[in-house]
């Protein structure tokens, strides 16, 4: 029936166009089969490549990150593309070491999304620890201003805590110094954040702004050790040894095991002691003050120029051992009484012996280190 | 006159479609069936459903080798010992029965195969060859031969459209070129680089351009191209860093590449000569455990150390692209690809060899590169700008395609700034393969398998006689059609000459012996102007750079052709006759 059928219509089924038609509808149906297929395929590689990533994850979370290379490469073999596999193996091969192989897996992530926080951070580790400041710098910036999955704030915090480390262990304080102003500004309440906020400010050596972080962490604890031995620090640099004092003495009583700050303590208590210009101090108590510095300083300038450092000694070290010869008769109790300016004329040899004996013999100790940040509390006025 | 003719007048002469429609409604539906599935446009109409057939068929055989891979070898990036040992001999035992009992044309790349099927079988492979090509390639590759999928899919292309051909009843002169135009598509779409394809089978297979062919070509090509990326995406096989030269003084570090892959051709194209013929001469038995040595032996080299030989080794070109080898690894690797695909090949494993080029060459390029990085630290060349010009160079040293290899490596990075270099070095490595060894590998192994099918690359490199060397100065007077008989006749009353040219008005050339104008004057014609006398037809003109065939064409029907300059159509070159022209041939054929 069939064959009678086509010696029929024989003809027609075997003309050029009928065979066109034939084609037409082949085309469409092996299609039709080829997409039933290709999502199979597909479905399967993607199972495929999920499973080795999760036992990635796991392996990296372990911090087996061997492991988690083989794994993550295994993945990114069913998905070449997918992004959390190239992030994930990326931060695998920085955790073996291979941040070379990492930086181009990055640098492609970086390239399909450069808003991306975490790629940001880490090229910026990358870059910071090949030396290169000024990616690292960059990077550092895009991840402060970058994206993050979760925990925006803080993830941007780190990064710019990241980044003022990074300044400041290149001698970039003006930069870091600004950076730590802006995180300041950002930070909360706190303490523990605060007071990583004030060292960093006394590192970056703007101790107004250390003295404010390390007041706001000591708002919930004032007995908070490092704090107050911090804000000590900070208001020792900023000369205000009063309020030094007063923190340190705190922060010695919260952790007696703090040489630092007992040291500082020990000067800032020298400073107040020494100082003969401070107010509402008898004439008496002032010229015998004078007398300690000048015998003090007359010490010092012995002890600068014994034979080991004559060589290095500056032409001035001479003539400041002839005028301090000069006056020492006369810088005696009577003769500070008889003449109120020779304190003062006393006063400046004292601290320019200082100054000039720090510069050839290094920063002294003690009471001549006293002197000296007298001296510079007292420079100008 | 035809009706299609007729129709084709109107609507070439005119195009008016009124006309068109009349003629329409006058003719029967057959003729207007006939005109519209005229042979030559039902050859582009016929060349996209190549191209989409041949590109699902493709895309059908990248997971055909997928799944064989996963099953195969496992689905880790590591491969286990026992896999990386058994997957490739127990598959070879497999594929060797299937080749000898079932497929037996399945052997080999399939390049040759289509070159046979163009000039041998008149364009017919049998489907069969097509899907022997399709299990037993797949297999192959899949457990970790070191072979390619492109060839392959050549083949694959091929057989698909010798059959869509057969079934549409072709002429023999169209059905002859519709399995390149099948190749085209399987090679673009294994590829994903259209234009390479075509060029590969323009420069390899078919040999010559013509606008019908070329147009057929591409249609397929590109709709092949078109349904791969349906199915598997745009993206390139590897992943193309950023390439660029920065100074033209490192061209020298290029060059030097490409003798160093120009030598590397040599080796493997030479190694493949020797060994070929002594896998073949082994007793039949052997034929049956040859694939499975083979692959015996390449899982011993992929379990000490080399795993990357296995397969089509894409994944690896890319992390060599990458940086993620030391140069030493990567020059070490080149070597043992050479070897495991000789291994493969030899054995008579079906497969392709483009895939391996690709890999030896950007190992290769890229451990060079680096070598010369060490050397030279001020060169700024990035590993994957050494890797794609070494592929490059493989391409043509190897395959001795240097057309298709500079555009494949274009299309491949899809960065024109590297054209220089990959020129420069494609050229070296071409050169030097030429010079060592004289056969290109596909015409070797057509001579191995005892076929003579045209070299393509011996045709281009043929010396071509040209009308110039036949040529000779015109004998006796050049008359003008404006004499008449009798100042003809003066002119050639000296002379012993048989025939003389006549220069026509306004242009032309007309010949005519003494005899005839004797006759003519006979008839006392003498004072009429010889352009009225001599026939219409005027003689044919050839130039100097003529192939000397075209002249051919005319010196047994006009005993005398003048040769004239290109410039002035007047200026009379020379001429040339039947003697001439067999005897520079003997000249020529004598040596």
């Amino acid at each position: 029936m069939a064959s009678e059928a086509y010696t029929k219509y024989r003809f027609y089924l075997e003309q050029r166009p009928t065979m066109l038609a034939v084609f037409s509808v082949l085309a469409v149906v092996l299609f039709l089969g080829v997409t039933v297929l290709s999502r199979a395929h597909q479905a399967q590689r993607q199972a495929i490549g999920e499973r080795w990533f999760n036992r990635g994850i796991a392996d990296l979370n372990g911090k087996r990150f061997d492991a988690a290379v083989t794994d993550i490469r295994a993945a990114l073999l069913y998905s070449p593309d997918e992004y959390s596999y190239q992030l994930n193996l990326a931060e695998a091969l920085i955790g073996e070491g291979h941040t070379g192989q990492a930086s181009a897996y990055l640098i492609n992530l970086w390239e399909r999304e450069p808003e991306n926080g975490i790629v940001n951070l880490e090229l910026a580790r990358i870059a910071a620890q090949r030396g290169e400041t000024d990616n690292a710098i960059r990077y550092y910036h895009n991840a402060v201003y970058a994206a993050w999955p979760s925990d925006q704030e803080g993830m941007r915090r780190n990064a710019r805590l990241e980044l003022i480390e990074l300044l400041l262990r290149n001698d970039l304080k003006a930069q870091a110094q600004s950076e730590l102003i802006a995180l300041a500004e950002n930070a909360g309440p706190d303490p523990v954040q605060q007071e990583r906020i004030g060292d960093l400010f006394l590192r970056a050596e703007d101790y107004e702004h250390a003295l404010g972080a390390y007041n706001a962490a000591l708002k919930s604890n004032r007995h908070q050790a490092a704090a107050l031995a911090g804000a000590g620090h900070a208001a020792f640099e900023l000369g205000r040894y009063q309020l030094a004092q007063h923190y340190l003495q705190s922060a010695i009583s919260a952790n007696p095991n703090d040489p630092e700050s007992a040291e500082r303590l020990k000067t800032a208590q020298l400073v107040l002691h020494l100082d003969p210009f401070r107010r509402q101090i008898p004439t008496a108590e002032r010229n015998r003050i004078v007398m300690e510095a000048f015998a003090a300083a007359g010490r010092r300038l012995r002890s600068c120029a014994v034979p080991d450092v004559k060589a290095a000694a500056p032409a001035s070290l001479p003539s400041l051992s002839d005028e301090w010869a000069r006056l020492e008769p006369q810088i005696t109790a009577v003769g500070l009484r008889r003449n109120p300016d020779l304190a003062d004329t006393a006063m400046d040899l004292v601290f320019r012996i200082e100054r000039e004996t720090s510069t050839v013999c290094g920063t002294p100790t003690g009471a001549d280190l006293a002197l000296l940040l007298i001296s510079r509390m007292h420079e100008g006025s | 006159m035809e009706p299609q003719s007729k129709a084709e007048d109107m609507l070439t002469e005119n195009g008016n479609g009124h006309s068109a429609s009349a003629w329409i409604q006058e003719h029967s539906p057959r003729a207007v069936w006939r005109y519209v599935f005229r042979e030559d446009r039902l050859f582009l109409i016929l060349s996209v459903f190549i191209g989409v057939f041949s590109g699902l068929a493709v895309v059908c055989f990248r997971f055909a080798i997928d799944w064989a891979r996963l099953y195969l070898l496992g689905t880790g990036a590591v491969l286990t010992p026992v896999r990386m040992l058994l997957a490739p001999t127990l598959a070879g035992l497999v594929i060797a029965a299937l080749v000898i009992h079932f497929f037996p044309k399945a052997r080999g790349s399939g390049v040759n195969q289509t070159k046979a099927a163009l000039y041998i079988f008149n364009g017919n492979i049998p489907i069969r060859t097509a899907i022997g090509k399709f299990i037993t390639s797949a297999l192959a590759i899949g457990s970790g031969h070191s072979l390619g999928p492109e060839d392959p899919s050549l083949q694959i292309g091929a057989c698909i459209a010798s059959a869509v051909g057969r079934k549409m009843r072709l002429q023999r002169d169209r059905m002859r070129l519709i399995a390149p135009v099948g190749a085209a598509a399987g090679l673009a779409a294994a590829f994903n680089a259209p234009i390479s394809a075509v060029l590969f089978v323009i420069e390899e297979v078919i040999g010559r351009w013509t606008a019908g062919i070329l147009g057929s070509v591409v249609l397929s090509a590109v709709s092949s191209v078109v349904v791969m990326r349906w199915f598997l995406g745009s993206e390139s096989l590897f992943r193309i860093p950023p390439v660029e030269l920065k100074r033209p003084t490192e061209l020298i570090a290029y060059a030097v590449l490409g003798v160093v892959g120009g030598l590397a051709s040599v080796v493997f194209a030479s190694g493949i000569a020797w060994l070929r013929p002594v896998c073949k001469a082994l007793p039949r038995w052997s034929q049956y455990f040859q694939p499975a040595v083979a692959g015996l032996l390449i899982g011993i080299i992929a379990v000490l150390g080399a795993p990357q030989v296995m397969g089509a080794g894409y994944e690896y070109i890319d992390q060599a692209m990458h940086g993620q080898f030391t140069w030493e690894f990567l020059a070490i690797l080149a070597g043992l690809k050479i070897v495991a695909t000789l291994l493969s090949f030899v054995s008579g494993t079906p497969g392709g060899m483009f895939a391996p080029t690709l890999f030896i060459g950007a190992m290769l390029g890229t451990a060079v590169g680096g070598a010369e990085h060490v050397l030279l630290p001020h060169l700024t060349g990035s590993p994957g700008t050494y890797a794609l010009v070494g592929m490059g160079v493989l391409f043509a040293g190897f395959l001795r395609a240097p057309m298709t290899s500079v555009f494949m490596v274009l299309e491949v990075s899809g960065n024109y700034s590297i054209i220089v270099p990959v020129i420069l070095a494609n050229t070296v490595a071409y050169l030097i393969s030429r010079g060592l060894q004289p056969t290109a590998i596909f015409d070797l192994l057509t001579r191995q398998d005892g076929l003579e099918l045209p070299s393509m690359e011996e045709q281009r490199e043929e010396d071509i006689l040209r009308v110039e060397d036949a040529m000779q100065p015109a004998e006796g007077p050049v008359l003008d059609a404006k004499n008449t008989l009798d100042q003809a006749l003066q002119q050639l009353d000296h002379s012993e000459i048989e025939r003389v040219l006549v220069r026509l008005t306004p242009s032309g050339w007309g010949s005519v012996s003494k005899q005839e104008l004797l006759t003519m004057a006979r008839e006392g014609k003498g004072a009429t102007t010889l352009g009225a006398l001599l026939p219409i037809a005027p003689v044919p003109c050839l130039h100097p750079d003529h192939p000397l065939e075209t002249a051919l064409r005319y010196v047994d029907r006009w005993p005398l052709v003048p040769v004239v300059s290109r410039a002035d159509f007047r200026h009379l070159e020379g001429v040339v006759t039947q003697r001439h022209v067999l005897e520079r041939y003997r000249e020529f054929g004598e040596g």
